[in-house]
């Protein structure tokens, strides 16, 4: 009887990771839209303070949504991940790449955080380059949830990584090609 | 206000994951099946996994002599 309860018990632990780990990416996904079509002016200029709070929001909150995912993978009884493994990338027992894109993505993701409040203090070169890490946040967020994501195998992970990819390569495209108006 | 709201939209989404990944857990196909024992007290249920199956019977050698 105590078997069977201990086989049928959910796991709190593990559900809440998997959930918190696919927020963060559709968070993450959603503020590298609103940044991208920011820099496409795709918004009436009056709308742009607004979105810019709503990009910077979603960086917070999906990186919120990345120390639950971290969190929850501590207390569950099956990973036993430790907290260096969390933080540091490639030493983790279990798929080390896999789970180093992750912890990459994250740091990139607290460094892009960080850098709007020092935003001032940066040239717009630099500001740019930083920027560019998105991208590589991005892409070590997709392949993390594609190499270790319960969620994100065959067709479901597919739909997933194709829907948060999709626009983010339209709006890049349209970034590339598309000449940006001049203000008046 | 608009870090506010975004903050609450963040948490409404990490429940509705939350909801579909419980929702879709998948759950034991069958219920182990049970061997029911007839005691002096009443009634046992014994899981039939419990136990291992019984090896081949062995019959001992006929003594000599």
């Amino acid at each position: 009887m105590i078997g069977a309860a201990a086989s049928t018990a959910v796991p709190v632990a593990w559900l809440v990771a998997r959930a918190a780990g696919l927020t963060a990416l559709l968070l993450l996904s959603s503020a590298i839209w609103l940044g991208l079509a920011m820099s496409l002016r795709l918004f009436p200029p009056l709308r742009q303070k607004s979105i810019l709070v709503w990009h910077q929001s979603l960086m917070w909150c999906g990186l919120g949504a990345v120390a639950l995912h971290g969190v929850a993978l501590l207390l569950d009884p099956v990973m036993r991940f430790s907290l260096p493994v969390l933080l540091v990338p490639g030493i983790a027992p279990w798929r080390p790449v896999a789970v180093a894109a992750g912890v990459l993505a994250a740091w990139l993701m607290l460094t892009l955080a960080l850098s709007f409040h020092v935003r001032r203090r940066l040239t717009q070169r630099r500001w740019r380059l930083l920027h560019y890490a998105a991208f590589a946040a991005f892409a070590c967020a997709v392949g993390h949830g594609l190499t270790a994501g319960t969620d994100m195998r065959g067709t479901t992970g597919l739909l997933v990584a194709g829907g948060a990819i999709a626009p983010s390569l339209w709006l890049v495209y349209a970034r590339i090609l598309v000449p940006r108006p001049v203000r008046a | 206000m608009r870090g506010v709201w975004a903050t609450l939209a963040s948490v409404w989404l990490l429940f509705a994951v939350l909801a579909v990944l419980a929702w879709t857990r998948q759950q034991p196909a069958t219920q182990a099946p049970v061997v029911v024992v007839h005691g002096k007290n009443g009634q046992l249920l014994v899981p039939a996994t419990a136990g291992t199956t019984h090896a081949t019977t062995r019959t001992s050698p006929v003594p000599a002599g």
